[in-house]
């Protein structure tokens, strides 16, 4: 993890100083009318190696790219974010999962288990754009290969968990 | 027609050239708006089938500009918070004291210097120790310094010298007013116009909650009113009670900066002081003949010297005590050698008091010259931290080399 300094800078904004494991030094001023300045330092530099001078509706953009909300790496399909006692998690459905060809009626998830299925992102075949059933209704098949977005509590992910990983594994 | 609206159209004409150009050539305002202010005042050059003279000193255009200088300190004393100040860091109020003390005592021997009397010198020590906190901060953001680690001490050095400038134009104004006695009579006044101003703030830090409940508009427009009536009041009332007028408006920003309404009258007033201000900077540059610059070209010149060796020096000293060492001490050195919007109001104070008229076009022209010297300056900082490196290890193996000799 970065260690991260705050400084303020009068009559301009703020600034953050961002330590990364490599050494580097990644900095971001926050102006006061909006725009953010991101500089990059190598180690024990003092020129930057780039800048870049983003608008307020960039940086809000750029920053949910980072964050992950657009795209997942393949590696941390399993992404979880805990709000309060709101659990989100990120889940691939594995080829021989026990809820893989069943419908979210059938096993009755909401009911049974307490959990929500906020949204289905089918597994893109070749050629062919990922697409995603937001909020799907009780007919809705799971199949292997799709990226399931669950929201409950955290005992009843755990369960969730065992029934979309392979099964025994 | 209507001669008074031409005269006005021509002004903001001619303020609208110098902002808008001063944007676009990534240049401060003040100079231009003082150049074009020179050029086409009542004092341009006029002969033989040109006549460069538009604009007249008419007496609208002398409100605008005494709005603006009111405006101008009504939001330094909005914007200037001790609290600020503190927790900018101790280190950084030592540097800040050093940097200021240098450079303030520098200014008092060059102005003694020039004109052996005392309010002189005081006033050339105003215009030539602050840096102008708008210039400055521009330079830094357009060479992408921003986020180098010794951005945070040149800023708060600008705070710092916001915190000074208060004072010392309450002293200056005190002063003046009580002229014609001795040194020590005006100074004495300057002081009690301080006592004055702190009793004032300690009151209105007592009022805050009482100000606080009757400022509570939702609407910008009855808070504007209220806030710019109460501008005017308060020069009305510092003239009858023999305070100048620039320091009831420093007074009454101080004491609205202690109310819960201070980011909002910012922002309503931030259009207002842009606007009135080109005008009196403008103006400024109205009231001077460009033909005083021949005389004082020589004082102007060893002020600019004097000016950028004594910066130098205290920069270095304010940014060592601060711990720093190598570039970033010449970094900071290098960045604050402009002057303009405090030098302007110095001179305009003295020039309202009646002292000697050669102050004014001396602060024009070295506001002018130094807003051409100081960027080139801040932009090769690197360059000359080069050269000084390279002449100190010269002149260190030098001296061993004579030790063992």
């Amino acid at each position: 993890m970065g260690e991260i300094k705050e400084a303020e800078l009068p009559g301009l904004g703020k600034k953050y100083v961002v330590r990364l494991d490599s050494g580097d030094r990644f900095t971001v001023v926050i102006y006061d009318e909006g725009n953010r300045e991101l500089f990059c330092f190598a180690p024990e530099e003092e020129e930057p190696l780039c800048s870049v001078t983003l608008t307020d509706q960039e940086a809000r953009q750029v920053g949910s790219i980072i964050g992950g909300a657009f795209y997942q790496p393949k590696l941390l399909e399993k992404l979880e974010s805990a709000i309060a006692e709101l659990h989100i998690e990120w889940l691939k459905i594995a080829p021989n999962a026990p809820l893989a060809g069943k419908s979210i009626g059938d096993l009755s998830l909401r009911k049974k288990y307490g959990v929500n299925i906020v949204a289905v992102i089918e597994d893109a075949g070749k050629g062919k754009k990922r697409t995603a059933a937001i909020n799907p209704g009780p007919g809705y098949v799971f199949t292997p290969g799709q990226t399931v977005i669950a929201a409950a509590r955290r005992d009843a992910l755990e369960e969730f968990e065992r029934m979309v990983s392979v099964e025994g594994g | 027609m209507n001669d008074l609206l031409y005269n006005i159209v021509f002004v903001f004409l001619m303020a609208t050239v110098a902002v808008v150009s001063a944007r676009k050539l990534h240049f401060s305002s003040i100079p231009l708006l003082i150049l074009l202010g020179v050029l086409f005042g009542p004092h341009a050059p006029y002969g033989a089938g040109f006549d460069f003279r538009l604009v007249k000193s008419t007496e609208s255009v002398e409100l605008f500009s005494r709005l603006g200088m009111l405006l101008l300190l009504f939001y330094l004393g909005l914007e200037f918070s001790a609290g600020r100040v503190i927790k900018s860091g101790v280190t950084i109020l030592k540097g800040g004291t050093i940097y200021v003390t240098l450079n303030f005592l520098r200014g008092v021997g060059l102005g003694w210097l020039f004109f052996h009397s005392w309010p002189e010198a005081l006033v050339v020590a105003g215009i030539t120790t602050v840096s102008s906190s708008a210039i400055v901060t521009k330079l830094l953001v357009e060479l992408k310094r921003t986020a180098n680690p010794e951005t945070e001490l040149i800023l708060g050095i600008m705070v710092f010298e916001d915190a000074f400038m208060a004072v010392y134009l309450s002293v200056l104004s005190g002063y003046f007013l009580a002229q014609g006695t001795s040194f020590v009579v005006g100074l004495m006044a300057g002081f009690i116009t301080v006592a004055f101003i702190f009793a004032v703030l300690g009151l209105g830090r007592f009022m805050s909650p009482y100000l606080d409940r009757w400022l509570n508009f939702r609407s910008g427009e009855p808070l504007i009113m209220v806030v710019f009536t109460l501008l005017v009041i308060m020069a009305v009332m510092a003239e009858k009670a023999g305070v100048t007028e620039a320091v009831s408006a420093l007074l009454l920003g101080l004491v609205l900066a202690e109310t819960s309404h201070v980011k909002r009258i910012i922002q309503l007033v931030t259009p207002l002081r842009d606007l009135f201000g080109a005008v009196f900077f403008f103006s400024f540059g109205m009231g001077i003949d460009c033909r005083q610059f021949a005389p004082v070209a020589l004082l102007v010149l060893a002020a600019l010297g004097a000016t950028i060796a004594g910066n130098f020096i205290a920069g270095i000293a304010g940014a060592w005590v601060c711990g720093y060492r190598g570039r970033p001490l010449v970094n900071v050195a290098c960045t604050l050698f402009a002057r303009g919007e405090f030098a302007v109001i110095a001179a305009g104070l003295a020039g309202a008091s009646g002292s000697a008229g050669i102050l004014q076009p001396l602060a024009a022209l070295y506001i002018l010259l130094l807003s051409i010297i100081s960027p080139v300056l801040a932009k090769k900082s690197r360059s000359i931290y080069l050269g000084l490196d390279k002449a100190w290890r010269l002149l260190s193996r030098h001296k061993t080399e004579s030790f063992a000799g």
